[in-house]
């Protein structure tokens, strides 16, 4: 390592790992992102496979179940942003203060409202699910 | 955290000495001086480079609209023959190119290059040789794809380039090779810059910018440089099979041998529809930046703002099968993209909402920026309710490929990304060339763009649901299109003039004008703390920032920046130099030194773009020649620049901070650059496992029978020789560090005939199986993933060798060993895609029962 003088603070990396301090703001909308995936492969493959107009009643419930689960995880999520960030969900914020705890509850407040938006934007992928009948 | 620095209990500044800031200023000034004369073209600084960028990519805009009023003119009255088909169709598609990829995504680089070192109170962006290599990639790679148009050969295939039109070299000749070509080559550009930003917001803010601190603009540039990350590779890797497929005659969009012309538009589009993104963020940042400014207060509602870009940043990758609806995909498979593209109207509508109320709570004052602003925010929300409609995939089926989509598209890009860069034009014109620029032709352009604008393109609605598609050469008088189309074309022509009068503005010689005063604007962001007369530096000394406005909320900043009482107010060593901070709090975590004026990133850019260019031409011999002039440009400019090791191992970096000069490992932003290249390379080789993926679920037969599989003998001993040489370079650095230079250096030269035996061991695997990629999708997708390995072993084999010498040559020691550990980053990726292509080959066919 770099010679270090006692002043001079460790490497940022396993903090922000351990913390999961940055990687908290992407894990939601991760979650949309596999579950917008998974939903369109296993529709695609299904349809693709088992040929037009099959029906869609077991990859209906994968979608759907799939969607709980994620959108369990997420509510996770939230409870970590809350709880561990002290996350608010309130239209005016102003986290400006320099501190950490500033910090943490800043990304926290931007952990929260990224969950519900990846909350919302998942139902929006289950509901063709639930609506189109065959492929 | 226990060894927090706590940065606002530091000791007091020295009292100030007139000498001893004199002779520091003049330090400063020696070592960030710009070359002068033809020697410009050494230059390095952002300040430089930014404005060079800025310059050529409108230049570039131009050029484009010099073609859209061809494009217009030919289409003003029926059965026009002003320009031949085959040119027209030249036209538009140069038009449409030129726009996105050498206007709209370079002078997000541009202006992120030119404003975010000072918005960050940092000298420069951490790798400044790397903004000059990309800023020459650019250029080069733009002037060849523009100039083919004047021989007749420019790409004619439309901006999107779709197969089998683009496959066929019956049907499309040398300009679709130059358009791939060209275009890969400004990729590389793009990606250059997209690293050099995420490392930048990411590692180089000055001391205590918290993550809440972040100015909203910085936080654009990340969440765009990391699309850039995920949305660039997909179309490199599909460059790389359409190339194969015209070059090589490889079967990967010809129906006939099992390819599929779908696959390419949905690695256009999984580029192509965040692209689109990519291009509005950074220009919806210039209003975030700009508002609070004119409205004298701080954004109502920074964090979702954050919110905003970030969950924007995600949707958008999951709207790209909307440009695909007609394509015959499953219904089931529509509706998703359709849920999705309705989704991100969510985020999208917050920064609009948060803008107008930063607007309500405040008296915002009258400018030419604001009218700008104003008028982009009208354009792009009326784009954005077609958007809205177009989401829609019944409504799609009929408007699709008709204007109404010309329409829409050009509400959204000239509302949500051109306003808002003419916005940023006025309002920091003053920032680089310290004069104001004429607030009353200021107004004449906005105007007239923005009247013309709305001349020209609302009418296309309504030819878009009349029947007229786009991309039509001329049409009969009996279509009924005449009159609109008309009014189209004066609007257009009107707004050319709008345009007109604003590059004059900006153009206007205005030697002898008074220089502005500090801060003319009133602004909070430290871009505007630099001092006029301007200097090289960027900043005098880097400032501590505890505020999200520094200007408005620090009110001793100024005076205590100019009297150099923060950090690395000196040049002793007579080296440019930065500070890195962390990302979470922005604590200094060492001096980073970087390079000077150089000409090895100019001949580096200039022989990369002779490959590319020589490759259009199947040159093959000179291709190779360049390539090797390429590789040795880099490796001196490596050699020369980087992981210099420090003359002392720390240095006094001004109020009793004592900093390390030398960093490696996740500490140093060679790491992160390296981290983050690699992300995208992964990005690109997701594409080709995509693209397995899709022959496997779009093919019924693309998997062949068990005889026909590569062998899983030499596929598994390729795969062990493979891990073998990741296994070396891991040993190489255990030893490295242990002090045994000598067998670091044996492992590293060793991993290298472990590699080519490696790969020897696939190709056979392929080769033995009578696998011939001109046969079959599957054949020719099995050869690409080798070719894929191979290309990256080849790169992996000048790194190693290039690590031993420096080892030799104690450049790189046991002590300071940043190219060693960067290195050994680079071969986990290396194994990961190994292990990959493996499973695709070996495992993969036979879990699905092809044994």
């Amino acid at each position: 390592m770099a010679p270090r003088n006692k002043t001079v603070p460790p490497g940022d990396a396993p903090r922000v790992i351990d913390q999961g301090s940055v990687w908290i703001l992407v894990a939601a909308p991760s979650i949309w992102a596999a579950h917008f995936l998974l939903s369109y492969w296993v529709a695609a493959i299904w349809c693709a496979k088992l040929g037009r107009g099959t029906t869609l009643m077991e990859p209906r419930w994968i979608i759907a179940g799939l969607g709980a689960l994620c959108i369990a995880a997420i509510i996770g999520l939230a409870v970590l942003a809350i709880r561990r960030y002290g996350g608010v969900f309130v239209i005016i914020e102003e986290i400006t203060e320099s501190s950490e705890r500033a910090r943490d509850r800043f990304v926290g407040h931007v952990a929260l409202l990224l969950c519900v938006l990846s909350a919302v934007a998942i139902l929006f992928t289950v509901i063709p699910g639930m609506v189109l009948g065959e492929c | 955290m226990t060894q927090e620095i706590d940065l606002s209990k530091l000791p007091p500044a020295e009292p100030y000495d007139k000498a001893r800031d004199e002779a520091q200023r003049a330090r400063l000034m020696k070592v960030w001086k710009t070359p002068t004369g033809w020697r410009r073209i050494s230059a390095v600084n952002n300040s430089s480079v930014g404005k060079w960028y800025l310059l050529t990519s409108f230049a570039f805009f131009t050029f484009a609209g010099f073609l859209a009023l061809l494009i217009r003119a030919q289409l003003a009255v029926p059965n026009n023959d002003l320009l031949s088909q085959s040119l027209y169709n030249q036209l538009f598609t140069l038009h449409g190119t030129a726009m996105m990829f050498l206007f709209a995504v370079p002078i997000f680089e541009a202006v992120a290059i030119l404003i975010l070192p000072e918005i960050l109170g940092a000298r420069d962006l951490p790798f400044p040789r790397l903004s000059a290599f990309g800023y020459w990639c650019f250029l080069i790679g733009g002037l060849f794809v523009c100039g083919s148009v004047f021989f007749g050969v420019a790409p004619d295939g439309g901006w999107f380039m779709y197969t089998p039109l683009s496959s066929d070299p019956d049907y499309s000749g040398l300009g679709a090779d130059i358009w791939l070509l060209g275009l890969s080559f400004i990729e590389v550009s793009s990606i250059a810059a997209a690293v050099e930003l995420i490392v930048g917001v990411l590692k180089s803010r000055p001391p205590g910018m918290r993550l809440n601190l972040i100015p909203l603009y910085c936080w654009y540039v990340l969440v765009v440089a990391g699309m850039i990350l995920f949305a660039f590779p997909p179309l490199i890797a599909g460059d790389l099979l359409l190339e194969m497929e015209r070059a090589f005659n490889w079967a990967f969009f010809d129906p006939d041998r099992g390819g599929d012309p779908l696959l390419w538009q949905h690695l256009f589009w999984i580029f192509g529809h965040p692209e689109v993104y990519i291009i509005f963020l950074p220009s919806i940042a210039l209003i975030a930046t700009i508002l609070p400014t004119f409205a004298g207060r701080p954004m109502v509602g920074h964090s979702w703002i954050v919110l905003s870009a970030v969950g924007v940043a995600f949707l958008s990758f999951g709207l790209w099968v909307h440009h695909m609806f007609t394509t015959g995909l499953p219904e089931i498979s529509l509706s998703f993209f359709s849920a999705a593209s309705e989704a991100v109207a969510v985020p999208t509508g917050i920064q609009i909402f948060c803008f107008i109320a930063t607007m309500l709570v405040s008296k915002v004052r009258r400018s030419v920026p604001m009218l700008f602003a104003g008028g982009a925010l009208a354009i792009f929300v009326f784009g954005g309710l077609t958007g809205v409609m177009v989401a829609l995939v019944p409504f799609d089926w009929q408007a699709h490929d008709s204007y109404f989509v010309v329409a829409h598209l050009h509400y959204t890009l000239i509302g949500g990304m051109l306003f808002p860069l003419f916005a940023g034009v006025h309002y920091w014109y003053p920032f680089v060339t310290q004069k104001r620029m004429s607030d009353k032709l200021g107004r004449w352009s906005f105007w007239l763009m923005f009247g013309g604008f709305n001349l020209a393109f609302l009418p296309m609605h309504w030819t878009g649901v009349m029947g007229m598609p786009r991309r039509v050469w001329t049409y009969d008088v009996s279509d009924g299109w005449a009159v609109l189309n008309m009014v189209s074309t004066i609007g257009a022509f009107i707004f050319a003039s709008g345009f007109v009068v604003l590059a004059v503005n900006v153009l206007w010689p205005r030697g002898k004008a008074p220089l502005v005063e500090r801060n003319l604007w009133n602004a909070g962001t430290m871009e505007w703390s630099a001092e006029v007369p301007d200097k090289p530096w960027g900043v005098r000394s880097i400032p501590y920032i505890h505020t999200r406005y520094p200007l408005w909320e620090q009110k001793e900043l100024l005076g205590e920046m100019d009297r150099g009482e923060w950090f690395l107010p000196d040049a002793e060593e007579g080296k440019r130099e930065l500070i890195i901070t962390d990302i979470l709090d922005a604590r200094p975590l060492y001096v980073q030194r970087v390079g000077g004026p150089s000409y090895l990133t100019l001949g580096s850019a200039f022989c990369l773009g002779a490959v590319f260019i020589l490759a259009t031409f199947h040159l093959w011999t000179l291709t190779l020649l360049f390539g090797a002039g390429f590789i040795g440009f880099t490796l001196w400019w490596l050699w020369t620049g980087t992981s210099e090791i420090p003359e002392k191992p720390e240095k006094e970096a001004g109020r009793g901070l004592v900093l390390p000069t030398y960093a490696q490992g996740n500490n140093s932003p060679g790491w992160w650059a390296v981290f983050i290249t690699m992300t995208g390379d992964m990005t690109a080789f997701m594409g080709l496992v995509f693209s397995y993926f899709f022959y496997w679920t779009a093919l019924p037969d693309f998997l062949p029978g068990a005889a026909r599989l590569p062998g899983f003998g030499w596929l598994l001993v390729g795969l062990a020789l493979l891990l073998a040489g990741w296994v070396t370079a891991l040993l190489a650095r255990e030893r490295l560090t242990a002090g045994g230079t000598g067998q670091a250096m044996a492992l590293l030269v060793a991993g290298v005939p472990l590699g080519a035996l490696g790969i020897g061991a696939w190709g056979w695997a392929a080769r033995s199986a009578g696998f011939d990629p001109t046969e079959t999708s599957f054949d020719a997708t099995v050869w690409v993933l080798i070719l894929w390995m191979g290309l990256h072993l080849l790169l992996d084999a000048v790194m190693r060798l290039y690590v031993a010498a420096r080892v030799w040559r104690s450049r790189c020691t046991p002590r300071y060993r940043a190219d060693s550990v960067n290195l050994t980053l680079f071969t986990h990726f290396l194994a990961l895609t190994a292990v990959v292509i493996f499973a695709l080959l070996a495992l993969f066919p036979m879990l699905m029962g092809v044994v």
